[in-house]
């Protein structure tokens, strides 16, 4: 199409149904096939952020650190329920499901990841990991979507960039296409109109701007009626996930069943957006049990289960996790923990140079430790961010992604293999 | 130019009834035309039948009694504010509910039953309350921007609630936005712009938003009971200047990104601004100067020697400074004419209303006075060339249809959906007011959608009791655009016996898009 790209965005999804399509919409496009020629061989960067901050210490635990459990007499992890990956480091027993990655190499871990800003509100640092710029607060876009912005080296669809949820996130506002999805279940209450009277309803919109002489609404009207038709085109089926995956229940599973079914349609998604709340556990976070437990265990299970629906699609895939900060290496009153600085991350697809910690870990020291209680941050999270994005989705300037930061490989983690 | 234009204003000054001036192109016709077009400007778009009114009014007659804004709003509206809970509560009375809230959040937390506090589901009685006031701050909005007869006033809300952004999802804030809209912003819409920039600066919901409690001196410190209750994170404090208020002060409220400033201004701001803070919530939450906070050592900002040991009169001495800094002027006017002439202000227009300001020491009213009988206010060229913000598109057309919303957040909920959720941009800048920023394909859609539902008295929230729908003649007139000859000729094809779908086609026309 000769017209230029413009913002597909907020709550499209929604739209699209109550044009009259069928409120399954999705799981049609999930069958249809051959947008990319079949090829599928576009690269694919899943971003999940874990809101309220998770205690990063609760991921990628520190096992061999005397601290860790000198600092958290309630809520450190017993080294007997730790599951074990280097001797040092273990995984919360909850995130068991996603040992099997860790051991064929398909999980990287980064410990002490995170912003140079010394925020401590989740409002900010939020606000700051979207839009990739620390300390700076007028940055009107995301960093996703200034990717896409500058990156297009791939043909653009209306579904290049899409979030899972009601309206379009910090991270992909801005000026480049991206979707917002909300819930399948919510399409289903909204309905669309069941009698044929929806065709002309199209028909006739699509004649009213395809007559419009103004150049914007025009072009941004054509587009939107081209995706109608392209999802159109989809055959409706029940979704099964593939190689016996099972998604946990809950929100966050079924968003990340949505997500494989979205990749499976080949229908040009390359950046996806997720988020999961339940992070901010600044009281009774539990140990080997407990709270936290419970959300890890949803969680890793989640991405078990995509990455085991999407199989042999996960050469291309790279799921990427974050969260605004970490928290307290010592444990409150009230055994949680306060808000702190550095966190883990977690990378998974398979071009990750997994089975290994990335970055330096700077020990739990009161020593090392960031204002003498939080692990410090040691891998700037741009750092990783651009990493991925250079070696995995094949950008070749990521300055305009994160600028005022030149991207500088030696300070890349290290958590791709190098191509 | 200038000489054109002062004589044109005398003309209109002169006669009677005032006409508006002739645009160079000639589009404004008609009467009519241009009551449509101060309509569409003005206010929220045409009620059935407003477009005959105005234009038996006298086009530039209903423009000063816009300005003037001291006629009734609705009793409609009365009675709504009325009944409107929010409006009956106090700043204190917010905080209270607002950590009830919070309080049963932790205490859910505490039993360990519910996985997290964040859990929206498992909401105590005290978080849905909470939860519900927010809502009503939204809904207000909405009810005042389709019921109010003071269109203008309510445009000027909007317009400065983008000005001076607070985002209502940022702590407390919560509990700060709903005096910010009701006691800051719309007491002074129409009034001098320094009214309204020490007001924003003094008001503890922009204090909170751009951290400006937490501007202290050097080894100073932001007050104590205050330092805990209000920002909630406990342990950290800073001791030290935040710039963040400083900064957006000049950038965005007054002097503009270009104003000639430098970080070393920022800074002499910041420590300026030291000092000015808030009270603890629990006790009112009002503004408060903290002496033991502030920077007492001499500042120059921009050249301007700030001696030292003159507390917070140091602070209003900068307010009023730049509030009528020529770059000021300029970029709030600059503003202004986007608002209310094109995407891109011609430059006479900035002039003119550059002109008023300095004239009458930003007296807003005036300025705006100066716009509409500017020429380029009327030019052919700038009629029908903005493109509708959600609210406006939502605003508008259920005007249109002459419904009203119902009682409850829902037709919010859809100006939310269709991206522009109120009170809820994060940033300090506020809603963009340009094409581009509103124009895609999904959101197209969605107003497409919305307007199928209104015509067909399915949008929820919306209050159509004696729907009535008239044939193409009245629908043209009452919706308030000049259909183009291809949409009549489609709406004609398409839905020649089916009013609801040719009303829905024509509130979703490209047509109806702009204003």
């Amino acid at each position: 199409m000769a017209i230029s790209r413009r913002v597909f965005v907020k709550s499209g999804g929604l739209a699209l149904v109550s044009l009259g399509l069928d409120p399954l919409f999705l799981a049609r496009a999930a069958y249809a096939s051959t947008r990319d020629g079949g090829s599928g061989e576009r690269p694919i960067l899943v971003c999940i952020f874990q809101r309220g901050a998770v205690d990063g210490l609760s991921v990628v635990i520190p096992h061999g650190d005397a601290y860790y459990y000198s600092e958290r007499p309630r809520i450190a992890v017993p080294r007997t329920q730790v599951i074990d990956l280097d001797g040092h480091f273990g995984l919360h027993p909850a995130l068991a499901p996603l040992k099997p990655l860790w051991d064929n190499r398909s999980l990287a871990l980064v410990p002490a990841v995170g912003s140079p800003d010394a925020t401590r509100s989740h409002f900010d640092a939020q606000d700051y990991m979207e839009s990739g710029t620390p300390g700076v607060k007028l940055t009107s876009n995301g960093w996703l979507n200034r990717y896409c912005e500058h990156c297009r080296e791939h043909e653009a669809t209306p579904f290049r960039a899409a979030a899972f949820g009601p309206e379009l996130p910090r991270i992909l506002a801005g000026s480049a296409p991206a979707l917002a999805i909300p819930d399948l279940q919510a399409f289903g209450r909204t309905g669309g109109r069941a009698d044929g009277r929806i065709d002309n309803i199209t028909r006739a919109f699509e004649e009213l701007y395809a007559g419009s002489s103004t150049g914007l609404i025009s072009s941004s009207a054509q587009e939107a009626f081209e995706a109608v038709r392209m999802l159109r085109q989809a055959n409706p089926t029940q979704y099964t996930p593939d190689n016996g995956a099972a998604y946990p229940q809950g929100r966050f599973g079924h968003t990340m069943l949505q997500l494989a079914q979205l990749i499976k349609a080949n229908v040009g998604l390359e950046i996806a957006f997720a988020d999961v709340s339940g992070w901010d556990t600044h009281v009774n976070q539990g140990a080997g049990d407990g709270q936290l437990a419970n959300r890890l265990r949803e969680f890793g299970t989640a991405l078990a289960a995509f990455a085991q629906d999407l199989g042999e699609r996960m050469r291309n895939v790279v799921v990427l996790t974050m969260s605004e900060f970490g928290r307290t290496v010592r444990e409150n009153g009230s055994g949680g923990t306060d808000h702190g600085h550095g966190t883990a991350m977690l990378v998974i697809g398979g071009a990750v140079a997994g089975g290994r910690i990335a970055g330096r870990w700077p020990g739990l020291d009161p020593q090392t430790r960031y204002d003498g209680r939080d692990v410090p941050v040691t891998t700037d999270f741009r750092d990783l961010f651009s990493e991925i994005l250079v070696r995995h989705c094949g950008a070749l300037d990521v300055n305009a992604v994160f600028p005022g930061f030149p991207a500088d490989r030696a300070r890349f983690p290290g958590v791709m293999r190098a191509v | 130019m200038r000489a054109v234009i002062l004589i044109s204003l005398g003309i209109l000054t002169a006669a009677a009834p005032p006409q508006p001036p002739a645009g160079p192109g000639g589009g404004l016709v008609t009467a009519r035309d241009s009551a449509l077009h101060a309509l569409n400007r003005l206010a929220y778009g045409p009620r059935p039948g407003q477009i005959d009114s105005v234009a038996r009014t006298g086009v530039m007659r209903w423009i000063d009694a816009q300005l003037d804004a001291s006629g009734p709003r609705n009793e409609r509206l009365a009675e709504r504010e009325a009944s409107t809970p929010l409006l009956h509560l106090s700043t204190s009375d917010l905080a209270q509910r607002f950590f009830a809230a919070q309080q049963e959040r932790r205490a859910r937390a505490r039993q360990g039953q519910v996985a997290l506090a964040d859990n929206q589901m498992m909401a105590g009685p005290d978080e849905l309350r909470a939860r519900a006031l927010g809502g009503q701050l939204q809904q207000l909005a909405v009810e005042r921007a389709v019921l109010s007869d003071q269109q203008l006033q309510e445009v000027m809300v909007d317009f400065w609630s983008n000005h001076f952004n607070v985002f209502f999802g940022k702590g407390a804030d919560r509990f700060l936005l709903p005096d910010y809209v009701e006691h800051t912003i719309r007491p002074r819409a129409l009034g001098k712009f320094s009214d309204l920039l020490i007001a924003t600066a003094q008001s503890p919901a922009m204090l909170f938003y751009l951290d400006n409690w937490q501007n202290v001196r050097s080894g100073g410190w932001a007050g104590g009971e205050a330092d805990r209750r209000i920002g909630g994170q406990g342990n950290r404090r800073a001791h030290g200047i935040n710039e963040n208020y400083a900064r957006e002060l000049l950038e965005l409220h007054t002097l503009g990104v270009d104003g000639g400033y430098t970080q070393q201004d920022v800074i002499a701001v910041a420590r300026i601004m030291t000092g000015w803070s808030i009270t603890p919530p629990k006790q009112g939450g009002a503004f408060m100067f903290r002496p033991r906070a502030h920077d007492d050592g001499e500042k120059v900002v921009m050249g301007e020697h700030y001696p030292s040991g003159h507390g917070m009169d140091e602070g209003m001495r900068l307010l009023h400074w730049l509030a009528n800094e020529p770059a000021t002027m300029h970029h709030v006017s600059w503003q202004l004419c986007q608002r209310f002439v094109n995407d891109v202000p011609p430059d006479g227009c900035v002039d003119d209303a550059v002109a008023a300001w300095r004239r009458t020491d930003g007296d807003i009213r005036e300025v705006l006075r100066a716009i509409f009988h500017g020429p380029d206010f009327w030019a052919n060229a700038n009629v029908g060339v903005k493109v509708k913000t959600p609210l406006e598109f939502v605003a508008s057309a259920v005007r249109a249809v002459g419904a009203e919303p119902d009682s409850t957040p829902r037709l919010a909920q859809v100006v939310a959906r269709l991206g522009e959720p109120l009170y809820l941009h994060t940033a300090p800048d506020g809603y963009p007011d340009r094409e581009a920023d509103w124009v895609n394909s999904g959101a197209l859609l969605q107003r497409m959608n919305v307007a199928v539902a209104i015509a067909a008295g399915r949008l929820p929230g919306v209050d159509w009791a004696d729907r009535r729908i008239g044939g193409s003649a009245d629908r043209e007139s009452s919706i308030g655009v000049e259909l183009s000859a291809h949409t009549k000729q489609v709406i004609e094809n398409e839905a020649r016996d089916d009013e609801v779908f040719a009303l829905g086609l024509a509130l979703g026309s490209p047509d109806f898009q702009r204003r």
